[in-house]
């Protein structure tokens, strides 16, 4: 089965489909649907890496702080406050809890975008919002995007959460994308804490306690 | 009893730099235990590969070290050795739905690789390294089809570097 590959090029341009639960918030009497606000607080996150990393954050950890996320992504008071409510303001995270200090949670995004051209689409997933919010810290998928673009990521996603299941080898991948089987290894590797933080698939294949190989020394040269 | 390590190309990729404590590891491993990783000749064709999007992966610095080497083209004429390298296309298409004949022949020539030398008796013991689980899997089912089940280990290469650097 081939996955889709997104043009670099091409701007999406329609929402096709809109999922997103949220819990109880100030901001809940939002009409439900209001699918070209969604699509564009959605985008403004894939565009800014630090905003994708918040976003990830919160849907990782359910409710936080700004205290919280002051002291886990090393944040400033102010910087902290800032992408907090930017979020807020882009419907994306909910206050929670009004009392002091407030409490805040990632909605759930779960976007279908079609490209121009209207012949492919993909699914803005807070996978994707956490691969994206790596490029910060992670040259391989910052270089990636900037070759393929966010919708190119979004296709490399789909592989590697396909490698995991042992569906697919990073051969195919490389066959099917036009690109060189090492840079679709170096990707796939790059993307692969993002599958295990977002999907449940076990680990397959032996271990090192599992080979029948005495390593003994280890202790000493350790 | 002569043991084979094949090694595929996301073994070497998730290793890093000589730098990196995940390459130190391994080749701690590897020497303490006198092991040679062994690669086929397509997988060291692919970590080779002059693509400037990628850093290059110092698999050359490895066999200079002396714990990592290129294998001899694999010997086609050897019945065995083309019937592996079919059955794991085929086992890797069918996990994929898709044609046997678009399975690049990389995948398979791990598995091929350890048949050819299982069979010709200079190795009774492969360890196979990869990141690819459908080509381990695939080369532990074909093999064990080809009486070979309890001579194959498929070693999941993120695992195992995860445990020599956590031991």
């Amino acid at each position: 089965m081939r996955r889709r590959q997104s043009d670099p090029n091409t701007l999406y341009c329609f929402v096709v489909n809109c999922n997103q639960e949220r819990p109880v918030s100030r901001t809940s009497n939002r009409a439900d649907g209001d699918i070209v606000r969604d699509f564009l607080s959605v985008a403004d996150l894939l565009e800014e890496p630090q905003l994708a990393q918040l976003y990830a954050y919160l849907a990782r950890e359910g409710e936080v702080t700004v205290q919280d996320v002051m002291d886990d992504l090393e944040l400033a008071q102010g910087t902290a406050y800032s992408y907090v409510n930017r979020l807020v303001d882009a419907g994306v995270v909910d206050v929670t809890d009004e009392e002091q200090p407030r409490r805040y949670a990632a909605r759930e995004i779960d976007l279908t975008v079609t490209t121009a051209a209207g012949d492919r689409e993909y699914t803005i997933t807070p996978a994707l919002i956490d691969a994206v919010g790596r490029r910060e810290t992670d040259a391989d998928i910052d270089t990636y995007i900037d070759r393929h673009g966010v919708a190119g990521l979004a296709t490399a996603l789909t592989y590697a959460v396909a490698r995991e299941r042992g569906e697919v080898t990073h051969r195919l991948m490389a066959e099917d994308l036009d690109i060189s089987p090492l840079a679709a290894e170096m990707i796939l590797q790059a993307l692969r804490p993002v599958v295990h933080e977002h999907y449940d698939i076990e680990e397959a294949g032996a271990g090192l306690d599992e080979l029948d190989i005495d390593d003994g020394d280890a202790a000493d040269d350790a | 009893m002569s043991r084979l390590h094949i090694a595929d190309t996301g073994l070497f990729v998730a290793m890093g730099q000589p730098s990196n404590s995940r390459y130190q590891a391994v080749r701690r491993f590897a020497r303490r235990n006198e092991i040679i990783f062994v690669l086929p000749e397509r997988v060291y064709e692919e970590l080779t590969i002059d693509d400037p999007d990628v850093e290059k992966v110092p698999i050359d610095t490895a066999i200079g070290e002396g714990w990592a080497t290129v294998a001899a083209p694999l010997e086609f004429s050897e019945p065995i050795v083309s019937r592996t390298m079919d059955g794991v296309q085929r086992y890797i298409a069918n996990a994929d739905d898709r044609p046997a004949d678009e399975v690049e022949r990389a995948d398979p020539s791990l598995a091929a690789l350890a048949a050819q030398e299982l069979s010709a008796g200079t190795a009774t013991e492969v360890y196979i390294y990869t990141t690819d689980i459908a080509a381990g899997e695939g080369a532990e089912t074909v093999l064990a089809s080809e009486g070979y089940g309890d001579s194959v280990t498929y070693v999941n290469g993120f695992r195992f570097i995860k445990d020599l650097v956590s031991s």
